[in-house]
């Protein structure tokens, strides 16, 4: 069996997803009721029997540290298993990481320590299930140098990610990086095949193309523009397509906040929730004592009957009194009081809830305290005074906020 | 023609003083250094054809010292000159342009010199 070392890149600011990036890097932000968006790519490793993990990180990492220390430490170090954070060490050098491959090239000593045959690249913002022993498989009966898995995608999401042009045995012939006009897939002219941002390299070709990227002044030392494409002329690079067989193919960027929030709502439809949140393939995270959810109360008035749940995520440790929750989803702790309606929204950690508000179309960070009768999501005129409000007028709460 | 300069980067005295004789003797122009520190602060300051690079030395042993000279400057070829041959299981050691074995005979090391010098004259 090959030894494959799996090295999680957690280092992007994520200003994208900003205000819930202020306080933590992308990887640690809260998704889907009690995970964080790293647990996602994390599981995959641990479901796939890799367990040799790094994570990389750099800015704002408090927050993912204390979260892997408190949910990953039950991997068993004496058999070998293991996540370990790594901050950028400026043992090669002595700068910040300068792009996804820099991050590697300065990660060498780790890769040198353990003397993996394979090394796989992994995205720690990315929401999806994936088993990575087939994509191994793949590489290794192609005899590839490099395997990138792909995914198809209207030709319409062109601009957001790198395409890939492949022969029809899955070689990998050209890259584009967000082209307005693509390449699309042969015998599918609306499709194109998108880079996923996961690579499995042969250890030894990773490092002396790092070693030459480094050498180079013209280039944002990363794996997608710089390092994968300047690779066609020299070695064999395979496309493992994530999309159709027998598998799931959900895949999403949480890069944004419209991302963000619509992947969290694709939790609650059971196509795309049986992919995620499937006992087959367990998410890990922390475990954490608290009561279960209770809702409470019975009363209705204007039309609503209130002490009621629809088409929702509520997670451990809610306490809803005669409130009305529609299309949301509650990590721990959320409470709220009588005659308040949660409409649309996803509310994080430890987030107390007065009587008689109305909350629509928000995300809302950990511990905030609204206090009775607020009205949050039915006026963005108004709304836009107080919070951020995203492209698309999804309202966000700042964590601890305070009114 | 100028002459090719290089930097000969050695802890023992007696290497540095052998290397900057017969270098200077094959017509080349010379720097010394005892250390990484001192030769990242040469390359800093100086024009440099190449540099020949021992690897274990105090303050900053050659393999660190890789990184920042690439860092510094990454057009400047790199001849590993160590006694040691198992430092080629390192990584950085991947990032020189050669790895020549340390011998009191010369003749591989000049020879490697002049390659090395003839492919970075043909690639710019």
């Amino acid at each position: 069996m090959k030894k494959v070392l799996a090295m999680i890149l957690a280092g992007g600011k994520g200003e994208r997803l900003y205000p819930l990036t202020r306080d933590r890097a992308k990887p640690a932000v809260p998704f889907g009721g009690t995970y964080r968006i790293i647990d996602f790519t994390l599981s995959n490793c641990v479901n796939s029997n890799l367990r040799k993990i790094y994570v990389l990180t750099q800015y704002k990492s408090l927050s993912l540290d204390r979260h892997i220390q408190k949910s990953w430490s039950f991997l068993n170090n004496r058999v070998g298993e293991y996540v370990y954070l790594t901050h950028a060490q400026q043992r090669i050098n002595e700068n910040w990481y300068k792009g996804t491959a820099d991050a590697i090239y300065q990660n060498f000593y780790t890769i040198q320590e353990e003397k993996p045959d394979l090394v796989l690249i992994l995205s720690g913002d990315h929401i999806y299930r994936m088993d990575y022993r087939e994509l191994i498989d793949s590489h290794l009966r192609n005899n590839a140098d490099l395997t990138v898995s792909t995914i198809e995608f209207d030709k319409n999401h062109s601009k957001e990610f790198g395409v890939i042009e492949t022969n029809n045995k899955n070689r990998i012939t050209g890259f584009q990086e967000k082209p307005a006009r693509p390449k699309t897939i042969e015998g599918k002219p609306e499709s194109i095949l998108v880079n996923m941002g996961i690579y499995l390299f042969n250890t030894d070709i990773l490092i002396k193309r790092l070693i030459e990227n480094a050498k180079k002044t013209d280039t944002n030392h990363d794996f997608g523009k710089n390092v994968i494409p300047a690779m066609l002329k020299t070695d064999k690079i395979y496309s493992y397509s994530f999309s159709g067989r027998n598998r799931t193919n959900y895949w999403r960027d949480v890069g944004t906040i419209e991302a963000y929030y619509e992947a969290n709502m694709d939790l609650l439809k059971n196509t795309e929730s049986d992919s995620l949140l499937n006992s087959n393939w367990p998410n890990y995270t922390a475990e954490e004592q608290a009561p279960p959810a209770r809702i409470t109360g019975r009363k209705s008035r204007d039309n609503i009957q209130y002490g009621t749940v629809v088409n929702s995520i509520i997670s451990r440790g809610c306490d809803l009194d005669n409130s009305a929750v529609k299309d949301s989803i509650l990590s721990p702790h959320v409470t709220a009081g009588e005659y308040s309606t949660i409409e649309s929204s996803i509310l994080l950690d430890n987030i107390k809830i007065g009587k008689e508000c109305s909350i629509k179309n928000a995300i809302i960070d950990k511990g905030a305290v609204i206090p009775d009768g607020t009205v949050i999501g039915y006026d963005n005129k108004k709304d836009a005074g107080l919070y951020t409000i995203s492209e698309s007028g999804i309202v966000v709460i700042p964590k601890n906020t305070e009114f | 023609m100028a002459k090719e300069t290089i930097l000969i980067v050695d802890d023992e005295k007696n290497i540095l003083d052998l290397y900057d004789q017969e270098l200077q003797d094959e017509g080349y122009s010379t720097f010394l250094a005892q250390n990484g520190k001192e030769c990242l602060e040469i390359i800093k300051n100086e024009a440099l054809d190449l540099i020949v690079l021992d690897i274990r030395m105090p303050k900053m042993d050659g393999l660190e010292a890789i990184g920042n000279i690439i860092d510094i400057n990454n057009k400047i070829p790199i001849i590993i000159n160590s006694a040691y041959s198992n430092y080629k299981d390192d990584f950085m050691s991947w990032a020189a342009d050669a790895y020549v074995v340390k011998s009191y005979n010369l003749d591989e090391l000049k020879k490697t010199i002049k390659e090395v010098l003839q492919k970075k004259k043909s690639s710019v």
